[in-house]
């Protein structure tokens, strides 16, 4: 070292190192600091706007479903003679139980109101189409299997509304041509709704439905990161727009926020 | 490197059996510690013994050449170039020349069969445990619903029951319950019940009596102790039922008289037993002609709510789940 | 790709992907990192969505709160629970959470015996299938709403139907004896029933008739039975009222009506008398 460093330049040189020694070493043995990098970093169009942000929000949605699910599940009694008396006891007894079962409860609505805002989102931008089609595709199992985890969630508190909606909700599926009955009976686990009815809702509503939402969701946010975001149809700055007849004064006027030359000749760029 | 100044200990194979010596001084002590441990005892001096003299070996003179590991070198261009790991198909090694069944193949299909048979050896028993018991072993009921005098004559109850004590309330169900008077079966005089299920041939809701019920018409409810636990009867004047979810309306005899409802109510199969009222199981009515005693019901194998039993709706559900 | 537009016209597939790569450029030379431009706006928009979620929970929770601690008390957002799941009961009116009352309304729609499976699975599978055909019948590359006529039309339709069936769903009622005896004080005072009257009244409140027909904005129209608020006017007499309570299609050839027969002689002669002093709201 030609230059001598001051004693303060030395303590932060030995701070960096000592946050920087953790991240080194895992991503020397699993490469995920990059792959959290690329995540991060990665460039977005420069125009998005409000509106994009429903699809992260949906997520914390359902971030907040997870958790408070997981918590409600330390306390609740999934048989048709406790599962009334343990959802009392969450609301009325257990410290701060009314809080997690109410963002439960709560989060649910939020969850499927952000799914629509954001399929709305996508339909007003037109981002479902190419290359985006599958991602569509997926977002919509998305919301079929979002609308299953209420329809399975609302008959654990095992009161009226309950268990009458889950009748009508079973014998919905029993009308349905040729193999409806057999799909009715096996939901209701049974001719009739019994205890088993119950703990077979509980499993799909707490681990088969979130398992499948989850790994879709794994897929959707992939396509994302591939595919990239759209910028709003209307911006004057739209990623990949054409934008031939932009007149000249503008781009004079604006400098640097309007492109500089006609598309045509940079079709077929690298990917 | 220095080939010759490494030193590494010498190779043996004794503190396995020292070891093993001293697992058995363990085993002993819990099963028999003066046979056992002894004998352990001996195999750990044995061996013991055996392993300081080969780590002294050394130290009292011996030399003792062991060979270094190395790795071979291979001079760049030489030997086999691997397959191309660029995409899926082409990665697949070339068979070897004049190989008639390539290994390659052959590993591939069995990879591919013995991969299915675990899928098989895990899919057949969960899906079976998950899909099967839906359908099997469905309970048939028998409720008791206390002695046929109990009943009055042209009386209409909404009796409320338990079909399965075992199930808990879960199993508690509601049927409007008359008493027809006796009617002559092949010379006999037998009592003639209408039982009808209040769960709506719809899609299921409760069903309610359309009329004054007991407490307004001064009728006290009446609670009979039967074998299944209490069954309650709340005597009402229906002018027909009415269903509280998408507005479905019938008439005193079940028959759809309004809204979506696909067929009649269902109803209950009974017997008198000891001049006791004692409910079966139900069945599903396409409609009924006449009424009370006389009533011609069109009788059909119990479905699920929503199921047209007759016209060419049928044909929608040609194979029904079994039933009780 | 797209390198010989000018003497043949490109394939649409080759244009698209031209504009993905046209997109993959810009983006690449123009675009902002996601974080912490585009994240900063994803954070703040999470932040309200969880608020939301707290809050409507802690709303819940204290507006419902009642000193005897029962959650089945009703608050702004509805009770904490409702009574305990009933297999038997006969007096409940069962509805589904609010995002399934498009499809509660659509089943009260089809109230055809032979239209049932339209509402259950019909409609909803075609709806479903369509949604997911969106970009598979959709191929135009226009994204801009206002240059794509259909899909505006086909969305405001969309949601002013879901908005409708919803709103529809949500204040649908059936009309139950114990609920509609509670309005009968209020059919007095507003019709000015005689005493004599006020018997059927009770009996008009509790034998099912608001099942059909309304009475002041009470009961359900679903079944399109006529409103009696003001069947008085018509002065159609108390033994035709009776004759036609006992066995409506027999006055009415075809009504639908059920047999009101079975109330008794005494209890058909209170709701004649009734029904012909209900001249309207006075």
């Amino acid at each position: 070292m030609a230059r001598q460093l001051s004693r303060a330049q030395v303590r932060k040189q030995r701070m960096q190192d000592a946050v920087n020694f953790p991240l080194d070493w895992l991503e020397e043995r699993s490469g995920l600091v990059g792959g959290v990098r690329y995540f991060l970093f990665r460039k977005v169009p420069g125009d998005t706007n409000w509106m994009q942000t429903l699809g992260s929000a949906t997520l914390t949605a359902f971030l907040v479903q997870a958790i408070t699910g997981v918590i409600l599940a330390m306390y609740y009694k999934p048989t048709p003679n406790d599962a009334y008396a343990s959802i009392q006891n969450i609301t009325d007894h257990v410290t701060m139980g009314w809080l997690v079962r109410g963002m439960h409860k709560w989060g649910a609505s939020v969850f499927i109101i952000l799914m629509f805002l954001h399929m709305g989102r996508v339909f007003l931008f037109g981002a479902y189409k190419y290359p985006r089609e599958l991602n569509w595709v997926i977002g919509v199992l998305l919301l079929t299997m979002g609308m299953m985890e209420g329809f399975t969630g609302y008959l654990l508190p095992w009161d009226q509304t309950a268990y009458w909606a889950s009748v009508v909700g079973i014998n919905l599926n029993g009308t349905a041509p040729f193999l409806g009955p057999w799909l009715a009976q096996f939901l209701r686990s049974g001719q009739e709704i019994s205890g088993d009815t119950l703990t077979r809702f509980y499993s799909l509503h707490m681990l088969l439905v979130p398992g499948g939402i989850m790994a879709l969701i794994g897929l959707h946010l992939y396509l994302v990161i591939r595919l990239g975001v759209t910028s709003p149809p209307w911006s004057k700055e739209a990623a990949g727009s054409e934008l031939v007849e932009e007149p000249a004064a503008a781009t004079a006027a604006r400098p640097g926020l309007t492109r500089p030359v006609a598309r045509g000749t940079a079709a077929g760029g690298s990917e | 490197m220095q080939d010759e100044e490494i030193h590494l200990p010498p190779p043996t194979l004794w503190p396995l059996g020292f070891a093993i010596g001293i697992a058995v001084i363990l085993v002993g002590l819990i099963i028999d510690p003066l046979w056992i441990s002894s004998i352990g005892g001996a195999i750990t001096l044995v061996f013991g013994f055996l392993w300081i003299r080969d780590a002294s070996a050394e130290l009292r003179g011996h030399r003792i050449v062991v060979e270094p590991e190395r790795r071979q070198v291979v001079e760049a261009g030489a030997g086999q170039v691997g397959p191309s790991a660029q995409a899926g198909g082409d990665a697949m090694p070339h068979p070897a020349p004049g190989e008639r069944f390539p290994r390659s193949k052959f590993l591939e299909a069995s990879t591919l069969g013995l991969g299915g048979v675990i899928g098989g050896l895990i899919t057949v028993p969960v899906a079976g445990f998950a899909v099967l018991p839906s359908f099997l072993g469905q309970k048939r009921h028998r409720v008791d619903m206390g002695p046929v005098a109990d009943y009055k004559e042209g009386q209409w109850y909404v009796a409320t029951f338990n079909t399965d004590p075992k199930e808990g309330d879960v199993a508690r169900r509601t049927a409007f319950v008359r008493n027809n008077g006796s009617l002559a079966v092949s010379g006999r005089q037998e009592p003639s019940f209408t039982i009808i299920s209040n769960r709506c041939a719809h899609l299921g809701c409760p069903v309610q009596a359309n009329g004054p019920s007991g407490a307004i018409l001064g009728l006290k409810s009446q609670t009979e102790k039967g074998a299944n636990g209490p069954v309650t009867l709340n005597p009402t004047v229906p002018a027909g039922f009415g269903c509280p979810c998408h507005g479905g309306q019938y008439d005193t005899e079940g028959n759809r008289t309004a809204g979506p409802p696909v067929r009649a109510l269902d109803r209950y199969d009974y017997e008198i037993d000891n001049g006791r009222l004692v409910l079966l199981s139900t069945y599903s009515v396409s409609h009924v002609d006449g009424q009370g005693a006389q009533a011609k019901i069109h009788k059909y194998k119990s479905v699920g709510p929503g199921e047209h039993v007759d016209g060419p709706e049928q044909w929608f559900y040609p194979i029904n789940p079994p039933h009780h | 790709m797209a390198a010989h537009a000018g003497s043949e016209k490109p394939r649409p597939i080759d244009e698209r992907r031209a504009g993905f790569a046209r997109y993959k450029q810009d983006v690449k030379e123009r675009g902002k990192p996601f974080y912490p431009y585009a994240m900063f706006h994803d954070t703040v928009m999470s932040l309200v969505v969880v608020s939301v979620i707290v809050a409507l929970a802690c709303i819940w929770k204290w507006t419902s709160w009642a000193p005897h601690h029962d959650g089945t008390h009703q608050g702004l957002l509805g009770p904490e629970y409702t009574a305990r799941a009933d297999p038997g009961t006969d007096n409940f009116v069962p509805r589904p959470d609010w995002y399934f009352y498009f499809l509660f309304y659509l089943l009260r729609i089809f109230k055809w015996p032979e239209s049932v499976f339209l509402g259950t699975v019909g409609v909803p599978t075609i709806a479903l299938l369509l949604l997911i055909g969106v970009p598979f019948y959709d191929l135009r590359r226009e994204r801009r709403l206002l240059r794509r006529p259909l899909a505006a039309v086909g969305a405001v339709l969309v949601v002013l139907s879901m908005a409708v069936l919803t709103w529809k769903g949500a204040t649908a009622s059936e009309a139950l004896a114990s609920e509609v005896i509670a309005d009968v004080p209020h059919w007095i005072s507003q019709e000015k029933l005689p005493p004599q009257a006020q018997p059927g009244a009770k009996l008009f409140a509790v034998a099912g008739c608001t099942a059909c027909h309304t009475y002041l904005g009470t009961g359900s129209s679903n079944l399109g039975a006529p409103d009696l608020t003001a069947i008085g006017t018509r002065n159609l007499g108390i033994q035709f009222q009776i004759n036609h309570l006992k066995c409506p299609s027999c006055v009415n050839p075809g009504s639908p009506m059920p047999k009101f027969a079975s109330l008794g002689d005494k209890r058909l002669k209170q709701l004649a008398t009734f029904l012909e002093a209900s001249k309207g709201k006075q």
